[in-house]
């Protein structure tokens, strides 16, 4: 005891006997005084340095001497500032812009885009909502997720399918946070385009492994998504008309340089694009989605700083036919900055999030509706030690509802009875450290712990199995079929019927082999509760997330990854070099011919199996003069094995490793942007992708009249590869420079050459001739577009 | 009602799939893998409420790689008997030397179990069914107000017996049409009410169909079926109607219950199902 005390003494005598003084503060852009994330402050001829957090917070501690302090920032001008450290003090930078174009055409990209070769996190891809903006899209719709499918590694299940695949990895195994809120569908009208307004975002950071610890609960990528603060000088109005939408955002002070907010709202025009519409009578049918954001935040004083903000997203989709949709996402959130002193930053905050959707069956008489909630509190603190060691910790935790379906009749005479499935609950909570030590002056590593926790609570009845099998291998038959239920088991609402328990370890570590070159490696492990059931071959808006609990055990996966960055030619560009490693533990899969929709007893339908998945990633990337962009290339493996297990039987496919639908062994993607002068700027992709997985019949034979198909094993086949180019350009007039008003053009051509790149390939018997063939589904042919964007 | 559901579901998705955008379909070739040849039983024995039922067919036939235009896979020579469990009765089907395989002397007993054993090439092969009672159609007429408005449909009304599990299965024949309309339903959610299912055509120029017209001539058969067929027949259907789009169920084998039990890999394709069965006639005024 006597011991520990005196070496606690000695650490802490030793660290002060230094005479360390402490530099902080917030950087801020100075023309709309929004934060800047990521910019990074240092000291010349140092090694000492640090980068700005979400809110434009940092704090760097020093040796007593006179230095100069360079800011830089995302094709901001170099901030210097000669600066003697002789007593702890508050600098607050703004910093200015280094083009005086609109700020989402600036041509140079940005130290931040650049490869940090020091910074030992890897797998891990910022990109600013400029870069975004040039790349061409289809209808000209700026879209981030599509934006991130460019980059190795990410990619998805096609046109029309909602979501993105990371590393192999399903839809559900993402995390997407918006302003810290998660969000459960990414996009609107199916896949189509993104829920994301680009006016209202200020940066985007996707990590594909090397996941901090302080976020949890998903195992394959975070999507962190941050909307603008809004400009607190004045007021400034962006917008724009494109094919499918309009928008237009307006931000302002509310108290100058105190606080201020944005409102964001886009929506598109409805009954377009309907091709039914030929017949004079069919005219209900109509698709369309809205979405707003709001932002708004106000200094209380120096140490002080509160935000909130909001999403609102909905899709309703009606047909004549006799139903319809609507589904969207809401969400809210209250943040509070606390700087405790000038080493110890924090925020607290409490976030709410929704999904749901509603389907109304006007022939059959009733409607479904489902939906999953969550309330979520946080609290996160960095704490800058010294200038060899930051430490981030904190804690959270989530309450879950899940309301998996209710159906009612619409009519009274309706023959449809109502009908509730069972409601789920759950708790899930987070206690993290993570440590970024800088070990040596060329190796930094950042190691942090997890604890997770998920309980899942009563206040339902869950059905018991003979032999506690709910799905049994009928052995005479070959099949899979549903348990026996001999009882059930009532929970109430204080009980608990599942609790689990996971520790997380992450680390990584980056070794600098010269000024500009290093190697870094990771490993982390990551847990996954809740999860999304799908039997279709593309995640559509209607399926259903569910719980982990007392039959369904949560995900668990390890990912290593090894890789190599360097920055060439004075960081005109940069390489980035990954292999990576990772298995999932408990991934679900469907027996054949589950009934997932409506399903009660989902435990049913169902099997726990595993997945794997290894590749390699190489991204290519100009980030200086007027051509900038990068090519990516990723080879990779994604499979899956799903053993009887305690249902006995082979399994899926014999129980052997199938491909899962998100492997693809070749993905290559080049983006780029060419900046011909002031006023013109060309953009171009070309994408190309091994065929999807499917599954293709393997015979026929005539039954009931009709001539039936037989298929062969799950995912033994390959759709054709999958490629297009598209192109476009930017014209900024410019005309009158001292108007505030500023306007772009922006034409493009998606698709150039027309390619029918398959969606899925469907077989069946043609009712006309009665012979077999197969159907190929294309989403987007060539499809040309404009739009035009302004701001004043 | 979950198939409801779901074929729905799968409709909106691909109705807004192809209507709001560009998204189009043809018809492609594709090279397809080429399973072994095995054995396909179609025993459907259906008793229509008052015959005798005494008058039976089974068809024995093979399957042939999905694109093959080969018609004859008739399955001559095999020996088909048919047994009782209750009392052990054997019922001898006679091959006709075109794959089907009859009998005159057939005695339906409602809810009673019987099993079906087939010898061909040095296999045997064995299934077991119920025989399925079946409610009766109370009324079939014609509307225009469900699906798409002024459009023809016809409606069959039955009441559903309340406090049991009841599976129904459909076949529609429209009398100039090449192919019938199966459809699957369960009580699930609408148990004990009377119950009305309607079929509508819409018109589609790539196989030159037209919505139903006056004079258009409508066979109905409703069967009441088992549990076990239902969950066979239903992914039959789901994946026979298996529309162009990728919201599609993705398909898998289906098996149904002719197995082989000295040799279970190389079990039979089809099923031995055992139904009552109500039929009608309508013709569109």
């Amino acid at each position: 005891m006597n011991k520990l005390l005196v070496l606690f003494m000695l650490v802490t005598t030793a660290l002060s006997a230094q005479d360390n003084y402490t530099l902080s503060g917030t950087i801020k852009e100075a023309s709309n005084g929004e934060t800047a994330f990521g910019a990074s402050v240092f000291l010349k001829g140092t090694t000492i340095g640090v980068m700005s957090n979400e809110y434009g917070f940092y704090s760097i501690t020093a040796p007593k001497d006179t230095y100069t302090l360079v800011v830089s920032y995302i094709g901001f001008n170099d901030k210097t500032l000669e600066i003697t450290l002789n007593k702890n003090q508050k600098v607050d930078f703004e910093i200015t812009e280094a083009s005086t174009q609109l700020d989402e055409i600036v041509i140079t990209t940005s130290e931040s885009e650049q490869t940090s070769i020091r910074d030992p996190q890897m797998s891990v891809t910022k990109v600013k909502m400029s870069t975004i903006k040039k790349m061409p899209v289809v209808f000209g719709e700026v879209d981030i997720i599509k934006s991130i499918q460019t980059l190795p590694g990410v990619t998805n299940n096609g046109e029309s399918s909602g979501g993105f695949n990371v590393r192999g990895g399903t839809v559900d195994q993402n995390l997407v946070l918006l302003d810290e809120a998660i969000i459960y569908n990414t996009s609107h009208l199916l896949g189509f385009f993104s829920v994301f307004n680009a006016d209202a975002i200020k940066d985007v950071k996707l990590y594909k492994g090397g996941i901090p610890a302080r976020f949890g609960g998903r195992v394959s990528s975070v999507l962190d998504v941050r909307q603008k603060d809004g400009n607190n000088k004045e007021y400034k109005f962006t917008g724009g008309v494109g094919l499918i939408s309009s928008r237009l955002a307006i931000e302002g002070p509310i108290v100058k340089d105190k606080g201020s907010f944005l409102i964001a709202g886009r929506g598109s025009y409805a009954h377009l694009f309907l091709k039914l519409q030929k017949e004079e009578e069919r005219t209900d049918n109509s698709a369309s989605f809205y979405d707003l954001n709001l932002k708004t935040n106000y200094s209380i004083d120096q140490n002080n700083k509160i935000y909130i903000s909001g999403y609102l997203g909905r899709d309703n989709i009606n047909f004549d036919g006799g139903f319809a949709s609507s589904y969207g996402n809401l969400s809210g959130n209250l943040r509070w900055n606390h700087i405790f002193n000038d080493r110890l930053f924090s925020n607290a905050s409490l976030i709410y999030s929704k999904y749901d959707y509603e389907l109304e069956f006007r022939d059959f008489e009733f409607d479904w509706i489902a939906s999953i909630r969550n309330y979520n509190a946080k609290y996160d603190l960095k704490y800058y030690a010294s200038d060899v060691l930051k430490l981030d910790f904190g804690l959270n935790t989530i309450y879950y509802g899940f309301e998996p379906g209710e159906i009612n009749p619409t009519t009274d005479y309706s023959s449809i009875n109502p009908l509730e499935l069972d409601q789920k609950r759950a708790f899930e909570s987070g206690l993290y450290l993570n440590a970024e030590h800088k070990i040596t002056q060329n190796l930094t590593a950042q190691y942090g712990l997890r604890y997770s926790n998920f309980s899942r609570l009563g206040g339902q009845t869950l059905n018991n199995y003979e032999n506690n099998q709910p799905v049994v291998y009928n052995e005479r038959l070959g099949l899979y079929e549903e348990g026996t239920i001999i009882g059930e088991t009532e929970y109430t609402k204080n009980e608990t019927i599942a609790t689990f328990n996971n520790l997380e370890p992450r680390l990584s570590i980056s070794y600098q082999l010269n000024e500009s070159s290093s190697v870094k490696t990771g490993y982390s492990r990551t847990a996954q509760y809740i999860h999304l059931l799908s039997n279709t071959s593309s995640v559509s808006p209607l399926d259903v997330w569910t719980p982990s609990g007392k039959f369904i055990k949560p995900q668990l996966a390890d990912q290593y990854a090894l890789g190599y960055f360097k920055n060439i030619k004075n960081n005109s560009y940069s390489l980035e070099t990954e292999v990576y490693y990772k298995t999932v533990d408990n991934r679900i899969d469907y027996v054949d011919g589950s009934e997932l929709v409506g399903q009660n007893a989902i435990e049913t339908e169902i099997l726990s199996g595993e997945s794997r998945g290894y590749g390699l990633e190489i991204l290519l990337r100009k980030t200086r003069g007027d051509f900038t962009g990068w090519l990516s290339y990723t080879l990779s493996k994604s499979e899956q094995r799903t053993p009887g297990g305690t249902a006995g039987g082979p399994g899926i496919n014999s129980g052997n490793w199938y491909n899962s639908s998100q492997d693809r062994t070749h993905d290559i993607s080049f983006t780029g942007s060419y900046s011909l002068n002031e006023k013109w700027t060309l953009g171009t992709n070309f994408v190309f992708q091994t065929g999807r997985p499917a599954t293709y019949p393997d015979a026929q034979y005539e039954y009931e009249g009709v001539s039936v198909a037989t298929f062969s094993d799950r995912n033994s086949q390959r759709l054709a590869s999958y490629h297009r180019l598209d192109i476009s350009t930017t014209y900024a007039p410019n005309k009158h420079p001292e108007s505030d008003w500023k306007g772009e053009w922006v034409f493009g051509i998606y698709n150039v050459y027309n390619r029918k790149n398959a969606a899925s390939v469907s077989f069946g018997q043609n009712k006309e001739t009665g012979m077999n063939e197969a159907t190929r589904t294309s989403i987007f042919g060539m499809v040309p577009s404009f739009s035009y964007n302004f701001k004043f | 009602m979950t198939t409801i559901l779901r074929v729905t579901i799968i409709s909106l998705l691909t109705l807004t799939t192809n209507t709001i955008f560009t998204s189009c379909t043809d018809v492609i070739e594709v090279d397809v893998p080429e399973a072994e040849t095995r054995l396909v039983v179609e025993a459907s024995i259906d008793w229509e409420k008052g015959t005798p039922g005494n008058n039976q067919s089974i068809k024995l036939s093979t399957t042939t790689p999905y694109f093959d235009q080969e018609t004859n896979t008739n399955v001559v020579g095999a020996s088909v008997v048919l047994t009782n469990n209750n009392d052990s009765s054997e019922t001898v089907f006679t091959g006709q030397n075109n794959g089907n395989y009859t009998t005159t002397t057939f005695i339906p007993v409602l809810s009673n179990s019987y099993t079906l054993k087939i010898i061909y090439n040095g296999e045997t092969y064995s299934a077991q069914e119920t025989l399925i009672p079946v409610t009766d159609i109370i009324d079939v007429y014609q509307t225009t107000e469900k699906g798409l408005k002024d459009v023809l449909e016809f409606n069959i009304d039955f009441q559903d017996p309340i406090d049991e599990v009841n599976y129904y299965y459909f076949k529609i024949q429209e009398h100039a049409d090449l192919l019938p309309t199966l459809l699957e339903l369960k009580d699930e959610f609408t148990d004990g009410n009377l119950l009305s299912v309607y079929n509508e055509r819409t018109e589609d120029e790539d196989i030159n169909q037209v919505e139903y017209m006056p004079g258009d001539m409508v066979n109905v058969q409703l069967y009441g079926i088992s549990e076990q067929y239902s969950t066979f027949i239903r992914l039959l259907i789901e994946q026979y109607n298996i529309d162009a789009n990728p919201f599609g169920l993705t398909p898998v084998p289906i098996k149904g219950n002719c197995i082989n039990p000295s040799n279970p890999e190389k079990y039979a394709l089809g099923y031995f199902r055992l139904t009552q069965v109500v039929k009608t006639n309508y013709t569109f005024q």
